[in-house]
């Protein structure tokens, strides 16, 4: 359990600049998630904080200590990386023990650490195994021993998920939730994948080209977006976000409504046409064309007889609505 | 018809070229083995026929008592020189191959260039013994062991350096962070995946050291010095020539070579293909 904290944060490879500037603190014991569009820096500040990457500038204080000098392994970090990286020569144990095994701990001891930390992970039958006889979602387990069984005061994941079929992604999100309870351990993750941030995170932090967009709880990120980038980026289907003459129209420069907080009703603000319609069972997606505002997603419930083409009209729910204006301070208040 | 057409076709063209094969490898071989059974006049004849009585054992005999053993002196000689001079091509071009791969600097050009140049151009005699002359190199079985290394490790180094880009990168970073020395990555986690491309090397280089001819003639002189390609020379002068011996002779340095290169050649192969593809 440890505190990272994150001052002034910069990176630069050559002359682009990945990380301007970020001051960030991650609670001990915290389940922080840094999610953004690829090419947003969050893989390049997790490796930062690993110690794989060295920082331009700033200061990277982990339990209050300063450890921008110190190697990735006196950091008291893990990490586990989207490929795994599991040594394809050795085996399941050794694979898990190797870090242990490097620092001159008593076999013994090393075995009844690693068969503690596979017994977590429910390996314990796979240990003599190699790599490449596991599936996908064992080797993930994997890595995650190799992250347990150092005891480190932070964990680091590096979008761990994403090469996992979406079932087993969903069946790994639980565990680690499950995991992180256990452990109460501070924990780091990276990842592109929205559901991922809103389901797993106490905290999420957006970041859009390097800089932090947004960091909050998921539901103050979904409630209350101060961007119209973080507004798009949380929730899905996305937020349908207008700018121009409809925003202005709004008094606003961009006016956002969720699919979800959009009503048909007959006496709505809003005619338009449906052009397509995607049923998911519990939901179906309607893909509006507004008129005089253009495109317009909505999320109504599963048994609905609408056909393609039907005229509609639709409301906002009040209050669900966000509004946004240029310059520093995004959001106005919703409503 | 047309499925008999194809299937002839198919085995014919197979057939030929198997019988060219024959030709070209198999042949000079059998012609070697039926030589060095011969008796001597038999032998002077150089022709291509059975021959009339066998002195394998005979001819083995004294090729190997040859000038007072020389044979096995050679032998001695281009197994040292072999063994030390490949153990040096495997530590160093793997280690080459590591840095020029992982570690990207401007200086990965010139030393890419260095290494491409030793594989380009030849070597120099002269200067090369001038070189050796001036270290004190010159007529030393470890000098000669150097300059196999060197001649051979433009080659190793790029057949390394293409293997090791195939190994991802993140194997090196989870072991920094499980807390390896960059030599711990080195020798825990990256060479033992170098198992293919190390076997490829060791038997493609130790076959062409141990086969080497003109290196030993130039570098290595002197009758302590011999190597194995070497005693070839003591059946064959100006004016008498024992051909049954020489085979004999060929015969027996051929060996080594011909055993590891038919256990080895499957791995050969793995190794030098190994990340042409995404597997």
């Amino acid at each position: 359990m440890a505190r990272v904290e994150l001052n002034d944060l910069t990176k630069s490879f050559g002359d682009i600049d990945v990380i301007k500037g970020i001051d960030l603190v991650v609670e001990s014991g915290e389940f922080c998630v840094f999610v953004g569009p690829s090419g947003c820096g969050k893989s390049t500040l997790l490796r930062i904080i690993a110690g794989l990457e060295e920082e331009s500038s700033g200061q990277i204080l982990i339990d209050g200590a300063d450890v921008a000098p110190l190697e990735p392994v006196d950091r008291g970090i893990a990490m586990v990386f989207q490929s795994y990286a599991l040594y394809p020569h050795l085996t399941v144990r050794e694979n898990i023990g190797f870090g242990l095994s490097l620092t001159k701990m008593p076999k013994a001891e090393v075995r009844a650490q690693v068969e503690a930390a596979a017994a977590t992970l429910q390996l314990s039958a796979l240990l003599e195994r190699k790599p490449k006889a596991l599936s996908g979602g064992q080797r993930q387990r994997v890595a995650i021993g190799r992250a347990i069984v150092r005891d480190p005061k932070v964990f680091l994941f590096d979008e761990p998920l994403s090469n996992l079929d979406a079932a087993l992604r969903s069946r790994m999100r639980l565990e680690l939730t499950e995991l992180h309870a256990g452990l109460a351990a501070t924990m780091i993750y990276v990842t592109h994948d929205q559901v991922e941030a809103m389901t797993m995170a106490d905290r999420i932090v957006v970041l859009n080209g390097g800089r932090i967009e947004q960091a909050g709880t998921p539901m103050e990120l979904y409630d209350h977006p101060a961007t119209p980038f973080v507004a798009g980026f949380i929730g899905s289907p996305t937020m349908n976000l207008y700018t121009g003459d409809t925003a202005r129209r709004m008094g606003c420069d961009t006016y956002g409504i969720r699919p979800e907080h959009i009503v048909l009703d007959d006496e709505g603000c809003w005619a338009g046409r449906i052009r397509h319609i995607e049923r998911l069972g519990a939901d179906t997606i309607l893909h509006l064309v507004v008129d005089d505002i253009g495109e317009m997603i909505v999320r109504t419930d599963g048994q609905t007889d609408h056909v393609p083409g039907a005229s509609v009209r639709a409301a906002p729910v009040p209050g669900r609505e966000h509004r946004f204006r240029q310059g520093d301070a995004f959001r106005i208040a919703s409503g | 018809m047309k499925c008999r057409d194809s299937a002839l076709r198919r085995y014919g063209i197979g057939t030929a070229a198997l019988a060219g094969a024959f030709v070209v490898f198999v042949l000079p071989f059998i012609f070697i083995f039926l030589t060095a059974v011969k008796s001597p006049a038999d032998a002077a004849a150089m022709d291509f026929t059975w021959p009339e009585r066998w002195f394998f054992w005979h001819n083995l005999v004294e090729v190997v008592q040859a000038r007072d053993y020389l044979l096995l002196l050679a032998y001695w000689n281009s197994t040292v020189i072999t063994v030390f001079a490949v153990a040096l091509l495997v530590v160093f071009g793997a280690m080459v191959g590591y840095v020029l791969e992982r570690r990207q600097s401007r200086w990965n050009k010139v030393i890419m260039a260095f290494v491409l140049a030793g594989l380009m151009i030849p070597p120099a005699v002269v200067p090369t013994i001038w070189v050796l002359q001036q270290l004190g190199l010159f007529k030393t079985i470890h000098g000669m062991i150097l300059i196999q290394c060197a001649y051979g490790l433009g080659f190793s180094i790029l057949l390394f350096s293409q293997f090791i880009a195939a190994i991802p990168r993140d194997l090196d970073e989870a072991a920094r962070i499980d807390g390896a020395t960059p030599l711990q990555i080195f020798f825990k986690v990256i060479m033992p995946l170098l198992r293919p491309v190390t076997v490829t090397v060791i038997v493609v280089q130790s076959i062409s050291i141990f086969n080497d001819f003109t290196h030993p003639l130039y570098y290595l002189p002197g009758r302590d010095n011999v190597t194995v390609q070497l005693t070839l020379y003591n059946f064959q002068s100006q004016f008498v020539s024992q051909l049954n011996l020489l085979f004999m002779n060929i015969l027996l340095v051929t060996i080594p070579p011909l055993l590891v290169f038919v256990f080895f050649n499957r791995q050969i192969v793995a190794g030098m293909t190994a990340g042409a593809v995404k597997g």
